[in-house]
């Protein structure tokens, strides 16, 4: 009698289902034949064809569009050209054909053909001013330049990389006791034994992929206004940034910890605090230090594309130079830069395999 | 010393894992617990030392019910049930003496357990039990670098070093290869006629619980079907124990 239950409600939920990927088929169907639509007219009917270099916009055409895109997806829902089914699992196929004989693969094919020739529109790609006489007599002279650094400003430049490794150095620490705890408060399995440990893990991983999600140059941006321009602000936007990757990687290290040292030491009747410290902080010490350590590699090179904003350290200076376009210069820095991510890149792959 | 009375057990996904189970366990027993995978096994070890709270029922451990206490009470009744596990559950890049040590946490303050500051008659006792082992000399492996069935040694002498009453083990050969396994076996047996602690044991293989076992409980889907001699499961309990199509294996 029990084995029945489940097959009923199996049967009811199915029902529920087939209708939610019938559903969803239709809306990526219509999406697919809207874009293909708008791509074939803006790009090969106004570009190739009428050759607009920047043909007119209005919204009635991407509406234009969706109607006929609707149509042709009514037109051919329930022929094989149906993507929408495809990706839902709808159709009956013949195992022994293969999958890439079928309408709708070719179909998709297609669409992945058209957008290669409406990206090779839009990036605007041109050999003739790649290889045009202005443009190689201009690289030629940036390379030569940059290929006889100034090897004068050879001291400021390293100051300037110190100053930057420290930066990243302090951004990495003072993130630290932050990521620690949020990474915590951000595993599911500690934090699923109650309403309210669900609503915080939501809430705390909401706000970490919302920090995390805007990039470190528009948070160095927002604090070189917030606090002036230097490693100050620069500073601040990696410790953001560290703050919220560490405390991600942190809490999926956290959700992938054996359960089975920490019932064992559970079991012997140890207090919840040498519970922790016996069954959870063996497992997460090393994968920890190892994250932190990269990410001190990452934020050294981080710093330098943040000093081109004003972050300060050596990105500041390169910043001032390009500007001032002596190219001597900015050619030592390049090799300094180059260097020491090499370096960090180098010690840091070392010490997280002499950690393991 | 060990009374089950109908213990109950419902996870919160709605399995019923345990439908009211009774029986008990005496002073220097090799109890041995059979059934297939998902009977109710695990549930049933893990309910006595209190891994898992079971939802009615009552155990009854040296005359008190077990099944309500909390904290440090609870905290005391486990560190007198010793437990080893399928997948050994050592801890992982710690050495052998320290995880024997750990054996002893119950015992030892946070801040000295924490601080590695454990007393030297604990270290000298965690010593004599790794010799009993037989793995005198490997005090200071990291427990991670041992084979299985060693492994699996560390993990009874870390139960010995809290000196237990009874000892559960939870499939204690389950991933371990046929000769291990009876070495593992013998030191159980060596901890039950020799040292005196009461063996409550999970097995999955008829053999070893014939040779081992002095008395065998079956269970099948939750419920306690069969009581009594290793010797006595016959054929047909076999088929009732298993189902209609298994066949018995043999391990030598």
């Amino acid at each position: 009698m029990s084995a029945n239950t489940p097959a009923l409600e199996n049967k009811k939920t199915m029902g529920m289902g087939q209708m939610k990927s019938v559903i969803l088929a239709l809306l990526l169907d219509t999406f697919l034949w809207t874009y293909v639509s708008l791509v074939l007219y803006k790009i090969i009917y106004e570009k190739m064809i009428l050759g607009l270099r920047f043909p007119d916009f209005t919204w009635n055409q991407p509406i234009t569009a969706l109607v006929v895109g609707g149509l042709i997806t009514l037109a051919l829902f329930f022929t094989k050209f149906s993507i929408g089914r495809a990706t839902q699992g709808l159709y009956d196929l013949d195992e022994n054909k293969s999958i890439m004989k079928e309408p709708f693969t070719l179909l998709g094919l297609f669409i992945v053909f058209l957008t290669f020739i409406a990206g090779l529109y839009v990036s605007q790609i041109s050999i003739r001013e790649f290889l045009s006489q202005s443009g190689l007599t201009g690289a030629r002279r940036i390379f030569t330049a940059l290929f006889q650094p100034n090897l004068g400003i050879l001291e400021p430049a390293l100051f300037a990389a110190v100053e930057t490794i420290y930066m990243a150095f302090i951004a990495t620490t003072l993130a630290l006791p932050f990521a620690f705890l949020l990474g915590f408060f951000a595993a599911r399995n500690l934090m699923n034994g109650s309403r309210l440990g669900l609503a915080i893990y939501y809430i705390v991983r909401f706000f970490l992929n919302l920090t995390r999600s805007i990039e470190p140059l528009v948070w160095a941006i927002i604090f070189s206004v917030w606090v002036g321009i230097g490693p100050f602000a620069g500073m601040l936007a990696l410790m953001i940034h560290s703050i919220s990757s560490l405390a991600k990687l942190y809490s999926e290290q956290i959700e992938n910890i054996s359960n089975g040292p920490i019932e064992a030491i559970t079991a012997t009747g140890a207090h919840p605090v040498q519970v922790i410290w016996f069954g959870v902080v063996p497992q997460i010490v090393l994968p920890y230090l190892s994250f932190t350590i990269y990410r001190w590699d990452i934020n050294v090179r981080m710093a330098t594309v943040i000093g081109l904003v004003g972050g300060g350290g050596i990105g500041t200076m390169l910043m001032q130079y390009q500007g001032l376009a002596k190219w001597n210069e900015v050619g030592l820095l390049v090799i300094v830069i180059a260097s020491v991510v090499w370096v960090m890149d180098y010690a840091s792959s070392k010490i997280r395999e002499a950690i393991k | 010393m060990l009374e089950v009375r109908n213990l109950q057990k419902v996870y919160d996904n709605g399995t019923h894992a345990l439908k009211g189970v009774s029986f008990d366990v005496k002073q220097g027993e090799f109890l041995v617990v059979i059934g297939l995978s998902g009977s109710g096994k695990s549930t049933l070890l893990r309910c006595i030392n209190r891994l898992h709270d079971p939802t009615s029922g009552a155990v009854n451990f040296e005359g008190e019910d077990i099944t309500k206490l909390r904290g440090a009470r609870i905290r005391s009744v486990r560190s007198r049930i010793g437990m080893i596990f399928q997948h050994f559950n050592l801890i992982p890049r710690r050495t052998v003496l320290t995880n024997v040590l750990s054996g002893s946490l119950s015992k030892t303050s946070v801040l000295k357990s924490i601080l590695g500051m454990w007393p030297e008659e604990d270290k000298i006792k965690a010593k004599q039990y790794i010799d009993i082992v037989g793995l005198t000399g490997k005090e200071n492996i990291r427990a991670d670098n041992l084979s299985g069935g060693q492994q699996q040694r560390v993990a009874i002498a870390r139960a010995l070093m809290q000196n237990p009453k009874i000892l559960l083990a939870d499939e204690p050969v389950a991933s371990l290869d046929p000769a291990t396994s009876h070495s593992v076996m013998q030191y159980l047996k060596k901890v039950n006629e020799e040292l005196g602690v009461t063996v409550i044991c999970n097995l999955h293989f008829l053999s070893l619980v014939r040779q081992y076992a002095s008395r065998v409980i079956a269970l099948k889907g939750g419920e306690l079907i069969y009581e009594g001699k290793p010797l006595d499961i016959d054929e047909n309990w076999f088929k009732t124990i298993y189902g209609e199509e298994a066949v018995e294996v043999t391990i030598n």
